[in-house]
């Protein structure tokens, strides 16, 4: 039977045996976990021994497009890398656009997995239903720019690269895979499972056509997208002309930009860092990943170099999260850390609570906030773990917990928080905390309605119904996350956009309620499979100076979040007992197995 | 239910063209223009339920009645078929109705040969509560439609307060136009619970697109509003009000139970 936006096939690469094989996915995971993130999920909860070491050989690492990927559609061009996260202990997925996705699609693979070890460095090529294992030596220890063009010439001109940089060599566990130069699946460590299997890169390259179930349906629903991100002033303006960066003064303004290591919610320099002065000092052109309209990736002058970045996250970690107020410095970290190939989320994070302990005299190395050559050199020692770069390549947590201090690390289940104080807006508080794959902002991202007004504007520091807004928003990021379309799409289009598309690209009608369903069925599995490794309602929570110490100045003056009282409601929203575990009945609607 | 609308001057042909085919698409109640584009905009609505809809002497109102009704008659035969008025806010501000009440009777008897509707804009920042009341109780007197909220270009938009007492006003003989300021589906939903039966807005795209959400969670509606937020006292402002009207707003800021609960955090 021909099969419509997917391809129904995954490629498995065993690396210790060197084989590789293409099977068929079933039909009932493709209805039920779509692509992306949804499909990844099910295959390591499926396949994976609890407790498995996430650096070991029994751990998989799967790459995994979508079946809206390849079609064209407005920003589908991303793809999905899931595996069990060596920074967090629970399952991880980090995607990322560029052009790779795109390409791992027109391979005529809906996913890849990475099986075992290989006994040396590879890279893997997969074109056009078949692959190859091939010796990649020659490129061990290069960083991932050196790597990619290596790949290019020694593979095809045309391939497209995600690689690792030598922090994913050295098991660092805040490496992230860089494909497309500057585009990375950032979060969670999964460049170190990538490195602990000898991979240095997957290099895909093909031509297999999606074919697109109703075309006439299709056109009609592409068009009303394109239409929409014309009209929203954010896709429309803002993004494409300031690209990510445009949030640090909105986000300072409000009182919840993080400055040094969450000590406070206002950077007073935060003008030196933001979008409108990028655009001034060192912007050169936009970048779109493929099939975007919009264009807010950065294209940006670094010593002379055109480099990618930094967004809007970076310029934070890098910048007020240890009090760096230099745009160039701050630009120059973001090349290092993707040429290292590493998490500019996790390192400027871990780096500010290295700085918070200096300050309290709780390590020995002193560094003083904004010293933007300490940062340089303690990167480089993250990414060969050298000195207190080893304590800082083991993520925050470990390193504040070492120290003694373990209060310091700002972080939720492991996984450094991003670039908004939760104090300044209680939903965002509460995905942190309840977020299956740690301190994230997109698994639902309360900032679009609690501050942008994105579909609409809600009271960012009410916090009882905040449970059921959260709820929708985690379905629908989990459900968009196996399509796979960027979130930005979320700010100009609708849930039922989202459920039309994929019904018109895979022939079978997704309502907004089965669409919704599609993504609670993903969140609670993804909770399974964390409780399967330890995890329980006390990970359900935040660093105590969220909770405790209300921000001192700014647009969110006085407030502390309130995660007791939305947490009880929010597990009785989500159907799950008051311990957090999800009920039978519940699990018996989502056709699901404990 | 909503008049899909481009008042600002600056608006060009393309955009006035890409009004229509918005309001077609999404079903509006009409297409509201200055009177310049309405043959243009009769034109782009020709076939489609969508109706005309243009302003007279609009933003200020203080024009002779004469003039209005010379220029609602040459919109009407330009093809509009409902009439977007501004009262005589000065007059109404002066206590003499019986002016207010005559410019308005002029427009509605123009609209009324040829089967149109009449809205009196009110401009409620430029008046206290009873003055917006009685202004309620003239334009139904002199026959017109609606009474609707604001320009848009004054010192206040749409407020749930002012739809509430116009409603209360008016009872269910005319309709209520709540417009300016209104840029999302919670905005409108506010409106229309608080009586208004017309929407005018420039953001009928994004409303109609966030409606969307609206029956994906009760939460939307379940957030609690902060009434300092929704409060006219909110939007008035003394170097755009009359000085009688600044101070009647501030006034009931001082006496309002909420102040103590709300004002101090939510004014910043």
């Amino acid at each position: 039977m021909k099969i419509f936006g997917w391809h129904g096939k995954v490629l498995r690469v065993n690396l210790s045996s060197e084989k590789t094989a293409s099977e068929e996915i079933e039909g009932e995971i493709l209805n039920g976990f779509v692509g992306g993130r949804g499909l990844g999920v099910k295959m390591l909860y499926d396949e994976l021994q609890p407790g498995v070491d996430p650096l070991s050989p029994g751990n998989k690492l799967v790459f995994a497009v979508g079946p809206v990927t390849g079609t064209g559609a407005p920003m589908s061009g991303r793809h999905a890398v899931v595996s069990k996260s060596p920074l967090t202990g629970g399952v991880f997925d980090s995607n990322s656009g560029g052009s790779f996705g795109v390409e791992l699609k027109f391979t005529g693979f809906d996913a890849v997995v990475l099986e075992e070890k290989a006994s040396s460095p590879v890279y893997v090529y997969v074109s056009n239903g078949g692959a190859e294992i091939r010796d990649a030596s020659a490129a061990w220890g290069r960083d991932t720019q050196e790597t990619t063009r290596w790949l290019l010439e020694d593979a095809s001109p045309k391939a497209r690269v995600a690689c690792i940089g030598p922090a994913g060599e050295n098991l660092v566990r805040i490496a992230c895979i860089v494909n497309d130069y500057h585009r990375a699946a950032g979060r969670g460590g999964l460049g170190a499972v990538l490195g602990s299997k000898n991979v240095k890169a997957l290099v895909v390259e093909g031509d297999t056509k999606t074919h697109v179930a109703n075309e006439l349906a299709f056109a009609e629903v592409t068009k009303s997208i394109a239409f929409l991100l014309k009209k929203q002033p954010l896709t429309k303006d803002s993004l494409p002309t300031f690209g990510t960066s445009v949030l640090v003064n909105i986000i300072n303004e409000h009182g919840m930009f993080p400055t040094r290591n969450f000590t406070e919610g206002v950077f007073n320099d935060a003008e030196a860092i933001s979008g409108e002065k990028l655009k001034e000092r060192i912007f050169l052109k936009p970048y779109a990943c493929r099939s975007c309209p919009v264009g807010c990736g950065r294209i940006t002058s670094v010593e002379g170099q055109e480099v990618g970045g930094p967004e809007y996250e970076t310029l934070w970690a890098l910048g007020a999260q240890c009090g760096v107020n230099n745009l160039e410095d701050v630009a120059l970290v973001n090349h290092f850390c993707n040429t290292l190939g590493l998490d500019t989320i996790s390192m400027g994070s871990a780096i500010g609570c290295a700085m918070d302990l200096s300050a309290r005299g709780l390590i020995d190395e002193k560094m003083r906030w904004g010293d933007s050559k300490k940062m340089v050199s303690l990167v480089r020692e993250t990414a060969y773990k050298r000195g207190l770069g080893g304590d800082l390549a083991e993520g925050s947590r470990a390193l504040a917990q070492k120290y003694g201090a373990p209060e310091l690390a700002m972080q939720v289940k492991g996984l450094e928080l991003p670039a908004y104080d939760p104090r300044g807006a209680q939903g965002q508080a509460l995905a942190y905390a309840t977020s299956n794959r740690g301190g994230c902002h997109l698994r639902a991202y309360m900032i679009g309605p609690e501050v942008l007004g994105a579909p609409t504007l809600v009271d960012r520091f009410e916090w009882q119904a905040k449970p059921k807004l959260v709820r929708l928003f985690q379905d629908f990021s989990a459900a968009m996350d196996t399509m796979i379309m960027c979130r930005f799409s979320s700010f100009a289009i609708a849930v039922e956009h989202y459920a039309h598309l994929l019904s018109a690209v895979v022939g079978v009608s997704f309502d907004t309620q089965r669409f919704l369903q599609l993504g609670e069925r993903i969140w609670t599995l993804e909770r399974l499979f964390n409780a399967r490794e330890g995890f329980d309602h006390t990970d359900d929570a935040l660093p105590t100076r969220f909770l405790e110490h209300p921000l001192e100045e700014g647009g969110s003056r006085g407030m502390k979040v309130h995660l007791s009282e939305m947490l009880g409601s929010y597990y009785r929203v989500r159907g799950w007992d008051e311990k957090g575990n999800p009920r039978p009945e519940l699990l018996a609607r989502l056709g699901l197995k404990a | 239910m909503i008049d899909h609308t481009k008042l600002s001057p600056d608006k060009t042909s393309s955009s006035i063209e890409t009004l229509c085919d918005e309001a077609k698409e999404y079903g509006f109640a009409s297409v509201c223009v200055n009177p310049y584009w309405v043959p243009l905009v009769s034109k782009g609505l020709q076939g489609s339920n969508v109706k005309v809809c243009t302003v007279i002497s609009f933003p200020l109102g203080s024009t002779l009645p004469e003039a209005k009704v010379e220029e609602a008659r040459l919109a009407m035969e330009a093809g509009a078929s409902e009439l977007d008025m501004v009262m005589n806010i000065g007059a109404m501000r002066s206590g003499n109705n019986e002016l207010v009440e005559k410019d308005i009777r002029g427009v509605v008897d123009v609209a009324r040969q040829k089967g149109g509707l009449v809205k009196v804009i009110l401009e409620v920042g430029y008046l206290t509560d009873e003055q917006v009341i009685r202004a309620c109780g003239i334009a139904e007197a002199a026959g017109a439609d609606f009474v609707k909220t604001a320009t848009g270009f004054g010192p206040m938009g749409a407020t749930v307060h002012h739809v509430r007492i116009m409603r209360e006003a008016v009872g269910e003989r005319i309709g209520v136009k709540a417009a300016g300021g209104i840029r999302n589906f919670k905005d409108a939903l506010r409106m229309i619970a608080a009586g208004a039966s017309r929407i005018g807005t420039s953001a009928g795209v994004e409303i109609m697109e966030g409606y969307r959400w609206a029956d994906l969670s009760e939460a939307w509606v379940d957030i609690e509003e902060i009434p300092c937020k929704l409060c006219p006292v909110r939007a008035a402002n003394a170097a755009k009000m009359p000085k009688d009207v600044y101070s009647y707003y501030k006034s009931r800021c001082r006496d309002c139970p909420h102040r103590d609960t709300y004002n101090r955090f939510y004014w910043r």
